[in-house]
């Protein structure tokens, strides 16, 4: 640009430097007008905020005002990176990886407390202490999580930031000062940076030498009761009455006679298996006519630390022809190289959660076809489930923490860290030596392939963690033949913040928030399911009230969670947004609601064991029955006027994703994805939890199992909701809300309990285990959306790469929950 | 018919843009006046949805709950003694990330003052779930309505010290009437029984 530059002789006073900034001013001017009016934000969500920042997106906040509207999901196209939610650390070489891809200038938002600083789970093994360690973050965000309009101001904040640059003295016109690419981080027994290798290494050293010295004084006072490192009292193990219930004892002499005696003993209502004999028994269970468990629903491992034997693998059996059920079988493995038959050939529901179990545990299942980790990757130093490992961060055993009351003078986590990250490192490891184990990728032998006319070779595609429609942090490796797929892996844990360790050191009320994250559109559903299964072994009564205000809640929830589950699955589907920005305005409403009875839009914490939080106004009530008697039916009207009979749509899902109903309950695929293949299983008809057996609703069935059933089934169940809701509303009493006194400390009798709910998604389970203390001495979360994915490969074989997507979009998975 | 199903759509997709029109003329010549906005956020509301932030704001209900604050009464001679909460520690045993941190105060002799000498709160791990203010005994600890916190830099300032944490009961009252309100009245009614 030309522009005439006053000669130095005629305006002597003013500096050279300040003459040209008269002119740059102006250049500024229009070149961050430019910039702060079309910032590209990449496709790029991690947790629970990514929904905030997409619900910016939609109709009522409109990002589009900002310019900010043109989401890429392409790093090389976008210029702002979105850094929302919780930065796993199997998650971060990837987030780092795609920073490294945006071209300059390019700008990092870290939005809700996780992104900032770790936020609740950073006291997790598996979680990043904030983005900022290893990215250049321009704005923080607050909030847990930050509505749509702190978002926005957020958004404000950058364009201001924008519009204080220069363009002289911006770093990405000048040689001497761009960036170098950040070097990625590693996947070791810990996550590393290579930029700390030598400070890791010195500390590993320094801790070899103290660990030496250590040994000599622990000899030096043998005699002296020295308590050890962590575990600062005995913990205080979980006892009950272990007297054989009659049915059990029945059904275990039922057993000894068909199969020989001795493979089980009855344990109070339980069955305690030979850990040899499983499938065995499993066998005779699943096939015996008037038995007839065909559903494995949930498996997951115990750590009695102190107990011989140590380890427990606890299975719960369902009954979807006689909905009789559960029937828990127990198998316990010692503390020396623990290993139980795995049971994946008798009920493939096993597949996933026997991985988790290795996983977390480290209980080895022979006879698995593919005993991998699964939630943390190969290589990762130690069984995180297990009562006696520590984390970087930890403190104690339980909360609440003696560090922060009377004297809690704030210490950061990081600053007790020799790294000041959130990892640890075994004594004896060497970061030169260590070669990090891949995720091994199947290899194609070009042996299999016909071999007729051209020859064709398979290849293997990698689609995630980061895709834009795997609905967060997922990863397929799908292996394809031409554009056919072949086979196909699902990859999870890239959002594993470590719900059930932080949540075996959190008090029992102390979990109820955490519910909240797990599938982070139906916090009401998962709070429901918590307080219910805690309920179980607490002895209190549920006040009228709270019983319907929970029932409302909860079928809200299920409203909504059909409607977004539409809006994606058509997004995924093509039709881009249209049905997404409809779905979200009717969402808005009901979070409205959301907000005034519970306190925060997302996160409701709303359930308490005896009730619920808050009292709800007449007014609300009035505005709920609107939205459930007329407005919500006319938008599912409207929805299925737009999309039903839409030619497209049906094109691309009529026949898609077939599979028969013994095997999606084989695979333990449970809720509105098995009543699409024709299995009639609803919780709340076969083990009516709260009031529900009170009202009348229809359980909608349909028979094709077909992409579009899927579809279909999700408005019908809304529909059906909406009765409930409609009952539910009229029948609301006066009265309290909470029964018996509401106290901030709480002791659970000692015992066990599942409880399960019809979450919109699947059966929600939590499998509890109280050793009497203020602390579960087990919390285990069943998730429906990571067991649905059992059947995933199933299900997309035979088919298009472009089907997968809406296969998967179709079971509606949440990866707060997939990952926990 | 092939095709219909398609129209059938793009009727509905229609009926939603003309909507938004027909609502704006009954606030015609202001599209966006604040009237306007209220009414369109309702459960009935019709037209178009979007809040102009940040030139309007969406408002939140008073349950609303973001990062907590500490209240002091404004009535007595200065803030410090005006301070509600009396370090009894139950919203640090209670809070789930374990994000408050307590120094109670200590007279001459070394024994505790029902008073905070230090109170943090690191708002990078505070989880917005309001157990603290649920379950105060003194309506000390309550939830802001302050979302506006978007800033550049984390380590100055996400840590709130007593300073930032302390306002007056009156913003209190402003931001929570109802409760404000229950909770006065509780109160005098305990002290007339006393």
């Amino acid at each position: 640009m030309m522009v005439e530059v006053p000669s130095q002789s005629e305006v002597p006073e003013i500096p050279e430097e300040l003459q040209r900034n008269v002119l740059i001013t102006g250049v500024d001017t229009i070149y961050n007008w430019g910039r702060m009016y079309s910032i590209w934000p990449m496709v790029f969500g991690l947790a629970c905020c990514a929904i905030e920042f997409i619900v910016a997106g939609t109709a009522r906040y409109d990002m589009a005002r900002f310019g900010a509207e043109l989401a890429r999901a392409s790093p090389r196209q976008a210029d702002l990176m979105i850094v929302s939610g919780t930065v796993t650390k199997k998650m971060v070489p990837q987030v780092v990886r795609l920073h490294n891809q945006m071209p300059e200038p390019k700008y990092v938002i870290a939005m809700g407390a996780c992104a900032t600083a770790g936020g609740p789970f950073k006291e997790g093994y598996n979680v990043v202490s904030g983005i900022d360690k290893f990215l250049p973050v321009d704005v923080y965000i607050p909030g847990c999580p930050p509505t749509p309009q702190a978002f926005l101001q957020g958004l404000v904040k950058l364009q201001e930031k924008i519009k204080g640059q220069s363009v002289t003295q911006v770093p990405w016109y000048r040689k001497d000062q761009r960036d170098e690419a950040i070097p990625i981080p590693v996947l070791g027994p810990d996550i590393f940076d290579p930029r700390q290798v030598e400070a890791i290494k010195e500390e590993l050293v320094k801790q070899r030498a103290g660990e030496t010295q250590a040994e000599t004084e622990e000899e030096a006072d043998a005699n002296g009761a020295k308590p050890k490192k962590g575990i600062t009292k005995a913990p205080k193990l979980p006892q009950w009455d272990i007297s054989p219930t009659e049915e059990a004892q029945t059904l275990a002499d039922r057993i000894h006679q068909a199969l020989g005696e001795g493979l089980v003993t009855p344990e109070k209502d339980t069955l305690l298996v030979a850990p040899s004999r499983l499938i065995q028994v499993g066998e005779y269970l699943r096939d015996t006519q008037d038995l007839a468990y065909d559903l494995l629903s949930n498996v997951t491992g115990v750590d009695y630390l102190g107990r011989d034997p140590r380890f427990e693998v606890v299975y719960h059996l369902y009954s979807t022809s006689r909905g009789s059920g559960p029937l828990v079988l127990k198998a316990r493995a010692p503390e020396e190289d623990p290993q139980v038959s795995s049971l994946t050939s008798v009920w493939p529901s096993a597949d996933l959660q026997e991985r988790e179990v290795w996983d977390l545990y480290g209980i080895r299942f022979p006879g698995h076809p593919n005993l991998k980790r699964i939630l943390l990757w190969e290589g990762f130093y130690g069984h995180p489930m297990r009562k006696d490992y520590q984390e970087a961060y930890y403190e104690e055993p339980t909360k609440p923490f003696n560090s922060r009351w009377p004297g809690g003078h704030h210490t950061l986590a990081e600053s007790k860290n020799p790294y000041s990250r959130n990892s640890v490192y075994p004594k004896e490891w060497d970061p030169d030596e260590y070669t990090p184990v891949g995720e091994a990728l199947a290899v194609v032998d070009a042996k299999d392939l016909p071999r007729t006319g051209i020859r064709t070779e398979k290849i293997v595609l990698n689609m995630g963690p980061q895709h834009p429609s795997t609905h967060g942090v997922f990863r397929m490796v799908v292996t394809l033949d031409g554009e056919t797929v072949v086979d196909l892996e699902p990859v999870v844990g890239y959002l594993h913040r470590n719900h059930e360790k932080i949540g075996e050191r959190n008090g029992w009320l102390m979990n109820m928030p955490y519910t909240d994250r797990l599938d982070y559109f139906n916090s009401m559903g998962n709070n429901l399911g918590y307080a219910l299964a805690v309920e179980k072994l607490l002895d209190v009564e549920i006040p009228e009230r709270a019983e319907y205000l929970r029932v409302i809640m909860a079928e809200f929830n299920r409203v909504l969670s059909h409607m977004m589950m539409v809006g994606f699955l058509l997004n995924e589907l093509g039709a881009a947004f249209t049905p997404l920005f409809y779905t979200t305005k009717e969402r808005e409403l009901i979070l409205d609601l959301y907000e005034e009875a519970s306190g925060s839009r997302m996160m409701c914490n709303y359930m308490r064991f005896g009730g619920v939080a808050r009292d709800v106004s007449q007014d609300w009530l009035d505005r709920a029955c609107y939205l459930a008697r007329e407005r919500l039916p006319r938008k599912l009207d409207e929805l299925e006027q737009l999309l039903s009979d839409n030619e497209i749509l049906v094109a691309r899902t009529k026949g898609v994703g077939v599979i028969p109903p013994e095997v999606a309950v084989a695979h333990g695929i449970t809720g509105p994805m098995l009543r699409a293949v024709g299995v009639p299983y609803d919780i709340r008809r076969v083990e009516p939890y709260g009031i529900y057996d009170r009202f009348d609703f229809n359980v909608p069935l349909l028979h094709n199992g077909d992409l579009y059933d899927r579809y279909l089934i999700r408005i019908l169940e809304a529909r059906e909701a909406l009765k409930i809701l409609d009952q539910a509303l009229e029948g609301i009493p006066e009265g309290p809300i909470f029964g018996g006194r509401r106290a901030w400390q709480l002791r659970v009798p000692a015992g066990e309990a599942y409880g399960r709910i019809e979450h919109p998604k699947g059966e929600l389970g939590y499998y509890l285990v109280s050793n009497g203390t203020g602390n579960p001495w087990r919390y285990r979360v069943r998730s429906p959306s990571f067991i649905n994915l059992t059947a995933l490969a199933e299900m997309c074989k035979g088919h298009k790469v472009a089907d997968i997507i809406a296969i998967l979009g179709a079971i509606d998975i949440v990866l707060g929950e997939v990952d926990r | 018919m092939l095709g219909f199903g398609v129209v059938k759509g793009l009727a509905v997709t229609l009926e939603h843009f003309v909507e938004t029109y027909i609502d704006d003329l009954k606030y015609f010549p202001r599209r966006y006046s604040e009237e306007a906005m209220e009414s369109r956020q309702r459960v009935n509301g019709r037209g178009i949805f979007t809040v102009q932030y940040p030139e309007q704001e969406l408002t939140h209900a008073e349950a609303f709950r973001y990062i907590p604050f500490l209240v002091f009464d404004e009535d007595k001679d200065s803030v410090y003694e005006g301070i509600r909460c009396t370090s009894c520690g139950i919203c640090a045993k209670v809070c789930p990330p374990q994000c408050i941190w307590i120094v109670r105060s200590l007279d001459a002799d070394g024994r505790p003052i029902p008073q905070p000498a230090e109170f943090d709160i690191d708002i990078d791990v505070c989880m917005n779930c309001g157990y603290c203010a649920e379950y105060c005994p003194f309506d000390a600890i309550i939830m802001d309505h302050e979302w506006k916190l978007a800033d550049y830099d984390r380590f100055d300032g996400h840590i709130h010290d007593l300073e930032r944490l302390l306002k007056p009961a009156s913003y209190y009252e402003k931001i929570r009437p109802i409760q404000y309100a229950e909770n006065n009245l509780d109160e005098e009614e305990e002290e007339d029984e006393a």
